[in-house]
């Protein structure tokens, strides 16, 4: 009860919600990289929030199913086939054993996550089954993995009303909370970073997203190291914006002027280099509500400490 | 005195101080102990780390107001009350060599020290964990004496094998796992400090104290050390 891999492509990676008790110990988050179509592809599947998927980046993977089981396949549109023929996304399907499935080149968007019928039964490890290659926890998909799973020849689906289904070709604005040092950034500062269009560079990966644009004049340049949240953005020595994603380490030392709304980096895991983005403040309430919403709808919880 | 922001949509950062003192690590560990017990339902996560600490929570539980305003009565209870959390102090083995220890020729020369002395110097004292991060299990140990303190590389090395033993300016720390980095490598522990074995998870807490002691290449081969 497996799928094969016949191809590993660029980068595809087993990922789950993430690791999100072990920031203590020193380890990143990790986690998919675009929440939106990760929650509606285990959605879709009426899966738990939290099963595992293959994150697939830039498309060149293929795998072969070993068994009969149920898919749906949300993100990027990586030119997604089933036996060579253009199959559904953001829809359940049923896969037979033998089944071929392939991702070739990006034609919108960067991600697309493979979601099956109750996850894929890969290992867990420090409480996830999300790899981490920065932090040596798992490897990245290579030819002749096996990907276990369950056998399935009975499901019912849900289905996703169509605005739910994004449009990655768009310029962005990153809702952004003040946080950090936020209030120690000058007016001037703070006006030059909201009143400008900034560009996704290349260095742009599951770390961080870096920017380009016109450099804050910044006196400080390195602070003291504290904790990192997800979506925080870093002004660099350089006077540009790098927004640390979710393999970015745990503790870090630049000043940072605020966090981006989780669901908005939802929106960015999709941005190729070069896409236009701009920032606009949110304030903390609006942003519980609607990450509340979306948690509530998800049925998203969380394994508080024990 | 205590200064709390928000750090994301379901987070928040206190800072127990401006700047780095001793004093703070033990008082940050102790109180996000204290925190994980008290709030377990809401609390996901906390990073602490030399004079703050990080506090995730399950904003589907609690909001940002409600759980600022627990978190500071907690604060203020915490300031009439004495901590009971025992300092833990973990000793490793370190071969200090040329052949490990790939900056340590170097270092003696700019420092003028033999190799004996400065073993001693960075032998002699209990280093106190400021800060783990960077990495899984790399704990950022303090104060190295001003007789072996030396800036980082200008360039950082693509490769440091596992269990390096590093210094940076005042600070200095073990390389868990083989990675990129920037510090002055002066010896190498036999311990397997990587995440290979799970239970090295929590082998350092913040707060609590770490003291090297020397090995001859002999024991460090014998106890397991690679070259």
């Amino acid at each position: 009860m497996s799928f094969k891999v016949i191809k590993s492509g660029f980068l595809s990676t087993v990922q789950d919600y993430g690791r999100l008790t072990h920031g203590e110990h020193g380890m990143n988050q990790s986690g998919v990289m675009d929440e939106h179509a990760y929650a509606w592809g285990n959605h879709l599947l009426n899966n738990h929030f939290n099963d595992a998927v293959v994150e697939i980046t830039f498309g060149g993977l293929q795998l072969e199913a070993q068994t009969d089981t149920f898919i749906a396949v949300t993100g990027a549109d990586l030119d997604f086939k089933i036996n060579d023929k253009s199959a559904q996304m953001w829809h359940g399907l049923q896969v037979n054993k033998g089944d071929v499935l392939s991702w070739g080149n990006p034609k919108s968007g960067v991600r697309a996550y493979l979601a099956i019928k109750e996850g894929f039964d890969t290992p867990v490890l420090f409480d996830s089954r999300s790899v981490n290659l920065r932090e040596h926890i798992g490897s990245k998909l290579v030819k002749g993995d096996v990907l276990p799973c369950k056998e399935f020849n009975q499901a019912t689906y849900r289905f996703i009303p169509p605005q739910y289904i994004p449009n990655y070709n768009q310029d962005i604005v990153l809702r952004i909370l003040p946080t950090y040092q936020f209030n120690e950034f000058s007016i001037n500062q703070r006006d030059l970073f909201f009143n400008q269009d900034y560009t996704i560079t290349n260095a742009n990966d599951r770390t961080g997203c870096r920017l380009s644009g016109a450099p804050i004049s910044i006196k400080k340049e390195r602070m003291i190291s504290e904790g990192i949240s997800y979506g925080c953005v870093e002004i660099a020595t350089d006077g540009l914006p790098i927004i640390l994603l979710k393999d970015a380490p745990s503790i870090g030392g630049y000043p940072k002027i605020g966090t981006v709304f989780s669901l908005d980096l939802a929106k960015l895991a999709q941005r190729q280099p070069n896409t236009k983005l701009r920032f606009e403040l949110m304030n903390i309430h609006e942003a519980q509500k609607q990450r509340k919403k979306f948690n509530q709808f998800f049925e998203i919880g969380f394994n508080t400490v024990s | 005195m205590h200064n709390i922001v928000p750090a994301g949509e379901n987070a928040i950062l206190i800072y127990f101080g401006n700047k780095i003192d001793a004093t703070l690590p033990e008082k940050i560990g102790n109180f996000a102990n204290q925190l994980k017990d008290t709030l377990s339902d809401v609390v996901i996560d906390v990073i602490p780390s030399y004079t703050s600490l990080h506090v995730s929570y399950d904003l589907n539980k609690i909001n940002f107001q409600t759980f600022f305003n627990k978190v500071e009565t907690l604060l203020d209870q915490q300031d009439s009350g004495n901590s009971v959390v025992e300092i833990q102090t973990t000793h490793i083995p370190i071969y200090y060599g040329a052949e490990v220890g790939l900056d340590l020729e170097r270092l003696l020369a700019e420092k003028n020290l033999d190799l004996k002395s400065f073993i001693e110097i960075h032998t002699s004292q209990a280093y106190l964990i400021y800060a783990i991060g960077f990495s899984p299990v790399f704990a950022f140990l303090g104060e190295v004496d001003q007789r072996i303190q030396i800036p980082r590389l200008a360039t950082p090395r693509i490769k440091i094998p596992a269990g390096s033993v590093g210094i940076a300016e005042s600070q200095t720390a073990i390389y868990p796992a083989d990675s990129a980095g920037g510090w002055n490598i002066v010896g190498r522990t036999s311990l397997d400090l990587s995440l290979n074995n799970p239970e090295n998870v929590d082998k350092f807490r913040v707060g609590d104290q770490v003291k090297f002691y020397s090995i001859t290449r002999d024991e460090y081969f014998k106890n397991g050390g690679l070259l």
